[in-house]
């Protein structure tokens, strides 16, 4: 229907009908949250029609993608815990060795769930329309908490969901765990991720509240200081060691010092000593049936400790939230005056072989990416991370004897790399094309071809990342002290792994944009971010075994041990040299085949 | 009926709102005049309680926007510029749930669903889902479900922004109408001829202050008074820059008693 087609005549005629009995008034909490959930299920319902409807396709591949990564995971935990079985048998030692294990991971989900949901409910609750027009209405400051902080919980959990239920289910087939074990599976872990998302909110709240103009600085503090204590963790683990790295005494070394995830306090070791007494449930021995009972117990307490958190957060939303959201909108944003940095010039000078309209639009992207500290301070706390760990691998070169060994550190290191690198390209680099979606008649009424738009896009990402990257892995095969051969094989590598993942990211970027989504995080969130990170995992693999099995296998042989003595060295060469032939033409086919559908479907775009 | 008492808003050191002091009854068509960044959405999100103000009372049919904020909001229908509505719902779903928000019993809220369908002409998009709607749809949509309720307050940041003719007119009319009818209408434009077609007073904002205020006789007579040909002249002089007033001294008189 045309906008024109109001019909102003009938509206003058029909005048305002005032009989209706029925007065607007506010609603009774319980009348709120029937609406609110009705609301919920609608938006649901209408969402999964409509991707049945229209995108039958994209929903079946991001299923069958979930579904390969949940088996895939279950598998590995499952010969995991079969190896462990197998390596401890002894019950006790076993139970203690799992549930170290376990109050280990949950304690890292723990804060990493508190980080993520309060950085989610700040975008929720103070940056979205949809929070902005509910405040607008006479619903109540708490339900609109707890409407965008449930919403914000499952968009946050889910990877949690992803990465736990997999280890969980295979530890119950490993011990033949009972019904029971897997019954109160989805309940604990309910209850234990309400914990941090509880935290991570009333944080969120009470920052925005007490320090809406400083927050960032104070966040920033906050973030600094906490790399800080997890590099001096990761370093006091692995610089004071005195067992033998690798061993039974090293892994019980381990353990102990890591014996502060333990604490009876935490929500993690609940979880922990609850499931593994749900394992070890039944009816018909008395110490099962204890188990069964303190399983239930453990339940309780997290979930009543979920239900408190949950109540304190309600309430802070009630006391804080209103005024939170009024003194962050109105909180002064200076006026900055910007001119072209150093950082500018420098790139513009090493790019004067490209074209002009070339280097601009690259100088262009630089800038947003230098103003934009959501990039690159990630950026630089993950590869500052990286960096840490890799200046700590030194103590494997004087402790592992077996070149082998350290030949395949290093090789994990380049993957991990790779993958890091990965994630970085579909959160940026990706969602850059949808980016300029309603900005795109800037750019599409520039005298600039197209294709000069998505090369500037990929070179800027490959030229950007080739130099951290090549760094990173400079640094972990110096520490290693790994031999020559190795480290030109890693830096060929690592330059076939930044224009490739750089490829496949502008390509795909191009090819599946959306350009209706504002948020780079939504976009990366997406079909075509998830099939980006699918992509990009499959070819780091693929890439990695490519080029480092055959020059592992060449460094056995001509390295003088045992192996040498099975290992042909010229007909490894000759693999060597295959590997790195395929894993050029790989990478020269991941850069180029995205980048020409890429490069196709930018041409035809419309906006 | 809306009361500004004293009202003052800033952003850090700047400030966005001084000192505002203005009564609405009920039954007016106030506009809300004023350049860009003058002050109009500030006083207006204070109005409907996503801002709280750094001094001063807003009251709403007798609610403290502040502490009574849920009541306020209650008799209060509010379109912004640039109205929100659920991609994943459906023009009728959101009016739907919009009914629902203001407590209206099921049988009125269809009732009352259908006369907003008719009224605007909304039945052959209703059933789609509100992400297909263009600027005009939504906007369309915005306004029935600001009337559902019958609030006695309707508050509209920019509301002919974006709209074709045939719509700015029938927004022009319900306005009226609606005043007519006893509701407080506060709005908010850029528009002269708007404000002069439609408004029963006009109240002229720069810098965060509100620098004339009167019914558009007043302000024409005011305009003569000062040797202005029209009110555009007027409010150019109101608003202008402080070295652009100093260029045209002679008329530079202090409108802010006015005001008062």
């Amino acid at each position: 229907m045309n906008d024109a087609s109001v019909n102003p005549s009938r509206a003058s005629r029909e005048p305002l009908d005032r009989s209706f009995p029925a007065r607007a008034r506010v609603l009774a909490a319980p009348e709120e949250t029937a609406l609110f959930w009705r609301l919920r299920r609608r938006l649901m319902t209408n969402s999964f029609r409509e991707s049945i409807a229209r995108s039958r396709l994209r929903v079946a591949l991001a299923t069958a993608l979930t579904l390969v990564l949940w088996v895939g995971l279950f598998v590995l935990f499952l010969l995991g815990f079969e190896f462990l079985d197998d390596a401890i048998p002894e019950p006790v030692t076993h139970d203690e060795t799992v549930r170290a294990m376990y109050s280990i991971f949950f304690a890292s989900l723990t804060v990493m769930l508190v980080i993520s949901n309060a950085i989610i409910v700040y975008s929720n609750l103070y940056r979205s329309d949809e929070a902005t027009f509910l405040l607008t209405t006479p619903a109540r400051a708490e339900r609109v908490f707890l409407h965008k902080f449930q919403q914000g919980m499952l968009f946050s959990s889910w990877g949690f969901l992803l990465l736990g239920s997999p280890m969980l289910v295979a530890y119950g087939i490993v011990v033949e765990a009972p019904w029971f074990y897997y019954g109160v599976l989805l309940p604990y872990l309910a209850a234990f991720a309400y914990i941090p998302g509880s935290l991570g909110a009333i944080l969120c709240m009470l920052v925005v509240r007490c320090i809406p103009t400083n927050r960032v600085h104070v966040l920033t503090v906050a973030g600094v200081l906490a790399a800080l204590v997890g590099g001096w963790l990761m370093w006091s683990l692995a610089s004071r060691q005195t067992s033998e790295l690798l061993t039974p005494g090293w892994f019980l070394e381990m353990l102990a010092r890591l014996r502060a995830s333990e604490s009876r306090m935490l929500p993690s070791w609940w979880l922990s000593s609850g499931l593994l007494e749900a394992a070890r449930s039944g009816w018909r021995d008395p110490s099962a049936r204890t188990a069964m009972v303190e399983s239930v117990l453990f339940l309780a307490v997290t979930t009543s400790n979920a239900l408190v958190l949950h109540q304190l957060a309600v309430w802070t939303a009630g006391v804080t939230y209103r005024s939170g959201y009024s003194a962050l909108l109105g909180a002064h944003v200076a006026r900055r005056r910007l001119k072209m940095s150093w950082m500018d010039r420098a790139a513009s000078t090493v790019m004067r072989p490209l074209s002009a309209r070339l280097r601009l639009l690259i100088v262009k992207d630089l800038r947003l990416f230098r103003r934009d500290p959501v990039q690159w301070s990630q950026f630089l706390i993950f590869f500052g991370l990286l960096g840490l760990y890799f200046l700590n691998t030194r103590r494997l070169s004087y402790d592992v004897n077996y070149a082998s060994w350290v030949n395949m550190i290093s090789f994990l290191n380049l993957a991990v790399v790779g993958l890091l690198l990965s994630t970085f390209t579909t959160r940026f680099i990706f969602p850059m094309i949808s980016l300029e979606g309603r900005r795109f008649w800037i750019l599409g009424r520039l005298p600039v071809k197209r294709d000069t738009i998505l090369w500037s896009k990929f070179l800027f990402a490959a030229a950007g990342s080739l130099v951290p990257c090549a760094l990173l892995v400079l640094l972990s095969d110096l520490m290693l002290g790994v031999s020559p051969l190795v480290v030109w094989v890693h830096l060929l590598a690592c330059a076939l792994l930044c224009s490739g993942l750089s490829g496949i990211a502008v390509g795909l970027g191009a090819k599946l944009p959306n350009l209706r989504e504002d948020s780079p995080a939504r976009i990366a969130a997406g079909f075509g971010g998830t099939l980006n990170l699918v992509l990009s995992a499959l070819y780091i693999v693929s890439l990695v075994v490519m080029t480092t099995v055959p020059c592992h296998f060449y460094l056995l042989a001509t390295q003088g041990g045992n192996e040498a003595l099975l290992l042909n060295a010229s007909r490894q060469w000759n693999w060597l040299m295959l590997g790195l032939l395929g894993g050029c033409l790989l990478g020269i086919a991941a850069t180029a085949v995205p980048m020409v559908v890429g490069f196709r479907a930018f041409r035809e775009l419309e906006t | 009926m809306i009361e500004f008492c004293h009202v003052s808003r800033s952003y850090g050191r700047k400030v966005a709102v001084a000192d505002l002091d203005l009564v609405v009854p009920s039954g007016e068509l106030f506009a809300f005049l004023g350049p860009n960044g003058a002050g109009k959405t500030t006083s207006i999100k204070v109005l409907v309680g996503l801002l709280r103000p750094s001094s001063g009372r807003v009251r709403v049919c007798g609610f403290d926007v502040e502490s009574e904020t849920r009541q306020a909001n209650s008799v209060v229908g509010y379109i912004p510029d640039e109205p929100y509505l659920y991609d994943k719902l459906t023009g009728r779903e959101f009016l739907q749930f919009i009914a629902g928000m203001y407590g209206l019993p099921t049988h009125v809220a269809d009732e009352r669903i259908a006369r907003e369908i008719a009224r605007f002409e909304l039945a052959d998009f209703v059933d789609d889902l509100c992400e297909s709607y263009s600027h005009g749809m939504k906007q369309r949509v915005a306004l029935a479900a600001a009337l559902l309720h019958d609030p006695d307050v309707l508050v509209l940041d920019e509301p002919t922004v974006g709209l074709d003719p045939r719509t700015v007119r029938m927004m022009k009319d319900l306005l009226r109408e609606r005043a007519a009818m006893g509701t407080t209408v506060f709005m908010s434009t850029h528009s002269l001829s708007v404000a002069e077609e439609i408004a029963d007073r006009v109240g002229i904002v720069d810098r965060g202050r509100l620098r004339c205020v009167g019914t558009i006789d007043e302000l024409r007579r005011r305009s003569r008074s000062l040797g202005k040909m029209s009110l555009e002249q007027l409010f150019l002089e109101i608003t202008a820059s402080p070295d652009e007033a100093a260029a045209a001294a002679p008329v530079s008189a202090s409108p802010d008693e006015d005001a008062a």
